[in-house]
């Protein structure tokens, strides 16, 4: 007689389930399959008595696996591995079944919906059947942290670990710190000074016995996994060897270039000026023409190059603001000028932005709107005729008419674009880009400063566009992380991973270049493969690429697969 | 008990459907086959002996020590056999790739019995049948009633259709390897546990192989062994030759791969593999050297026979097991 006990529950989760699916039937024809002891159903799963009814029959019928059928394991898998933990069973004999996104949620048929419901319930029970007990590991965290990155995002990272009496190393591969609010004069929405807090920021830092600040240096190799990586660090021509435990990866971002757009003439007409130029000349405290005249109408034009299908189709966040602030400093300097501003949204959310909106609507600025999918704006030369240098020829949306609008100086609001280096920096490093090559994190939403690379965080503009308060939140967040860790002392690894059978591998190598991870090496001595367990994320690409059958992945082995789909295919099969 | 009085082991070989190579390489005992019938008597061998099939429907249950079986299950005569020798037998081996996992005969299952017959009794470029006759399990003469067996529409290996004892792989077995199993069996030696496969290793050619290997298994294009100026160093995978040594048990002393062609795939999977075709598939898949979709189909199309290629001894065995379609066509 098979030692195997055990527990179906089917969750109603309210209607959701249960209104497309006959959780009863489902429960009822499951149970009598082998080794099923209870089959139940229930309103509520998730919820603290769903759970306890889990706790109470694992000790009463003496349950040693279970099955939940119910949500996708995205959202409950945690919970109910919890619950068998609560009652002193291994949570990984546990196995989901998701009757809600894959049946309820886009099923219309009752009947039909049932029938596939069974069928996912059969396969988890003949699935959990073959499940292995798994247990947590951890490994020692060194309490180091490499930043990369000495912009406003590295420089509060490394500040707010270092007051914790934590090590920090900096990379800033130019000669100073600062990042690109170097080139900033004021912030918005509250116009001040950047130099007021970003000097005294870098005093601190380059001043802090806790902080080893490495200007023009890049990293070459990363080596190691979570809690303990080695880097190769290139300062001029020497190579230095750290070690760490944690990386925040805070490259910052470029701006994007508008020269390949024809319409705006940038590079060949004069007075066509990007944003970072204006700065410039903000921080100057001249706005002058090519021919040093004092212009008397700024065309300020939003969106070039970004939410745009040719160039990125993402929004840059910050310009809108920007340009709202730049209308301002140049009416302070110039009191006499006209302003433009040729939008084609106003994007005015964060706090006091609106404010700033109304404010310098108010004020002698005229709005003009356009639509990027009726056409860009056009910028000409003005004839000698005219009491301007420019002309720019656009769409007016509100109005529906063609018109010119005259300026003596157009300012680009350029867009931020990921930085050349970050797709070898994130090979380097392991964590990989998302379609418009910023760095992807962990989750969207529940994990917005982590990456796939346990140790590994990212934050500032290398993740997406971000004005000055986010970067910093999400550099303050990621130090938080990493100080999180080390005050730990030790952290969870995946207990998912692959690992190498020995007594068959025969050393074919197949697997090795395979891992994205970097995690398998082959062992010369042995004629063998090993998978480095810390570093391994599970993801069995090297399980699918073994032909010898050598290397498995833990929790998915072939036999729980395989079973899985007999469970699935059951009633096909019996037919 | 002297050595002399020590009852003789009682031996049995035998064919379900098979190329006959099988029997061959147990007679490839040569001069060793002095040292079998010294321990052993042969009561069964229709190659060899002329003992009919009453004579074995005769013996008593378990009367016989060991059954070499080879051949895979193709029709009803090779199916009352297995279950017979079954019965007769106290160790059954699964003799030889087809026994083991459906052989080439296995090949069959990419075909119903319907498409075999069309090709053999009506198609082929020789056959002249106007009249359309096909075999007929039974058939009214004057004399009486002739039969001829069942032809199934699938292959079977021997353990789909009896329970086997040991799987002793190859196509043929290496003589050498069948005179150590003979012998083991014979001084009593401790035996591995039922369903174990003997007389092969547990690791994969690869091991056994003195072939150059590195992790550089990149393919831009298949190759056939024509194909290539092989160097006869390096790694046939790294020159773009298919080679199942990689999920196939060592053993035959990577024979193939010694006289400079690919490993076959005959000794079967190691022990983890039950799908060798699968997991070939799956390894070569991570070594096609491109990510545009359409030079992928290119290369793959380069596999002249991949079916062939990778099911060449295991078909039946493995988790598609047949050519699903043509079920209905039965």
């Amino acid at each position: 007689m098979s030692n195997i006990r055990i527990g179906v529950y089917v969750c109603w989760c309210g209607t959701n389930i249960a209104k497309m699916v006959d959780v009863k039937q489902v429960a009822e024809a499951v149970g009598n399959m082998d080794d099923v002891v209870i089959s139940k159903d229930y309103k509520y799963m998730c919820s603290d008595p769903g759970q306890e009814l889990i706790i109470k029959d694992i000790k009463e019928h003496k349950l040693n696996r279970v099955v939940v059928s119910a949500c996708s394991p995205r959202i409950h898998e945690l919970t109910f591995r919890k619950a068998l933990e609560n009652a002193g069973l291994n949570a990984y004999l546990f196995q989901m079944a998701n009757i809600r996104e894959q049946v309820s949620w886009v099923h219309v048929n009752r009947k039909e919906a049932t029938k596939k419901a069974i069928a996912l319930v059969r396969g988890a029970i003949n699935r959990v059947r073959w499940h292995e007990p798994l247990e947590k590991r951890r490994v020692d965290v060194n309490p180091a942290t490499l930043i990369i990155g000495g912009g406003i995002a590295g420089m509060s990272a490394a500040l707010e670990i270092a007051r914790a009496d934590k090590q920090v190393i900096l990379l800033e591969k130019e000669k100073e710190l600062g990042g690109q609010l170097r080139f900033v004069n004021r912030t918005f929405p509250d116009f001040i000074p950047t130099s007021d807090f970003i000097e005294p920021m870098k005093d601190d830092v380059l001043h802090h016995p806790r902080i080893s600040v490495l200007t023009e240096a890049n990293l070459n190799e990363l080596h190691g996994y979570i809690g303990n990586f080695i880097g190769h660090i290139q300062t001029g021509a020497k190579e230095l060897k750290v070690e760490f435990g944690n990386i925040i990866v805070a490259s910052g971002l470029k701006p994007f270039n508008p020269a390949p757009m024809e319409n705006y003439g940038y590079g060949k007409l004069p007075n066509v000026i990007t944003s970072l130029e204006l700065e410039k000349m903000l921080q100057t405290g001249e706005i002058r023409q090519t021919n040093r005249k004092l212009p008397e109408k700024v065309a300020i034009i939003h969106c070039v190059g970004s939410r745009s299908s040719q160039y990125h189709e993402f929004c840059s966040s910050t310009c809108c603001m920007t340009a709202l602030k730049y209308s301002n400093q140049v009416l302070d300097m110039l009191p006499n000028s006209q302003v433009y501003q040729l939008y084609a949204d106003m994007r005015a959310m964060g706090k006091g932005c609106e404010e700033l909106y109304t404010a310098t609507s108010r004020k002698n600025v005229m709005f003009l709107m356009y639509d990027q999918e009726d056409g860009l704006p056009y910028i000409r030369k003005a004839g000698p005729k005219e009491d301007c240098n420019l002309l720019i020829e656009v769409n007016e949306k509100l109005s529906g008419e063609r018109i010119e609008v005259p300026a003596d100086l157009v300012v680009l609001m350029v867009g931020m674009e990921a930085h050349e280096q970050a797709k070898k920096l994130g090979q380097t490093v392991g964590i990989s880009l998302c379609g418009n090559e910023f760095y992807i994190e962990k989750h969207p939403k529940l994990d917005p400063v982590a990456t796939t690379t346990d140790g590994v965080y990212v934050s500032g503009s290398c993740q997406s566009p971000k004005n000055i308060s986010d970067s910093i939140t999400q550099a303050k967040a990621a130090a938080a992380r990493i100080l999180a860790t080390i005050n730990y002392g030790s952290v969870e690894v995946e207990v998912t991973t692959a690992h190498v059978n020995e007594d068959i591998c025969c050393g074919c190598q197949t697997c090795v270049r395979v891992c994205p991870y970097g995690a398998i090496s082959y062992i010369a001595d042995d004629r063998v493969s090993r998978v480095n367990e810390v570093l391994c994320k599970g993801c069995g690409t090297c399980t699918t690429s073994c032909p010898t059958g050598a290397i498995s992945s833990r929790h998915f082995t072939e036999k729980q697969i395989l079973s899985q789909i007999e469970g699935v295919m059951l009633e096909l099969m019996e037919n | 008990m002297s050595e002399q009085n020590k009852p003789k082991l009682k031996l049995a070989v035998y064919w379900g459907a098979a190329c006959g190579g099988c029997c061959v390489s147990v007679l490839d005992v040569h001069e060793k086959l002095f040292d079998v019938v010294a321990a052993a008597d042969l009561v069964f061998w229709p190659i060899a002996l002329d003992i009919k099939y009453k004579d074995v429907e005769a013996m008593p249950d378990g009367h016989i020590d060991v059954t070499l079986f080879n051949g895979s299950v193709r029709n009803s005569e090779n199916h009352h056999m297995a279950k017979l020798l079954r019965d007769k037998t106290k160790i059954l081996v699964a003799y030889g790739s087809c026994s083991h996992m459906g052989g080439i005969p296995g090949l069959g299952n990419f075909s119903s019995r319907k498409e075999i017959f069309n090709r053999v009794y009506h198609d082929t470029e020789t056959t002249v049948n106007p009249e359309r006759i096909e075999p007929k399990e039974k058939y009214s003469v004057a004399e009486g009633e002739l039969s001829l067996p069942e032809f199934y529409n699938d292959v079977r290996t021997l353990d789909q259709v009896v329970d086997v004892d040991y799987y002793l792989p190859g196509c043929p077995p290496q003589t050498e390897r069948l005179v150590e199993v003979f012998m083991a069996i014979v001084t009593g030696a401790e035996l591995p546990p039922t369903g174990s496969v003997i007389g092969a290793l547990e690791k994969s050619q690869c091991d056994e192989c003195e072939r150059k290997k590195t992790d550089n298994k990149l393919i831009k294009e298949f190759k056939r062994p024509w194909e290539i100026i092989d160097d006869g160093e390096t790694c046939f995978l790294e020159q773009g030759v298919i080679c199942m040594g990689p999920a196939t048990r060592g053993g035959c002393g990577y024979r193939c791969i010694n006289g400079n062609a690919p490993c076959k795939g005959c000794y079967g999977p190691p022990a983890d593999a039950p799908d060798p075709g699968a997991k070939m598939m799956s390894a070569i898949g991570t070594m096609i050297d491109s990510n545009d979709e359409a030079e992928i189909e290119k290369i793959v199309d380069g596999i002249v026979d991949p079916a062939g290629t990778f099911y060449r001894y295991s078909l039946p065995k493995a988790i598609i097991r047949r050519k699903l379609t043509t079920i209905k066509e039965n």
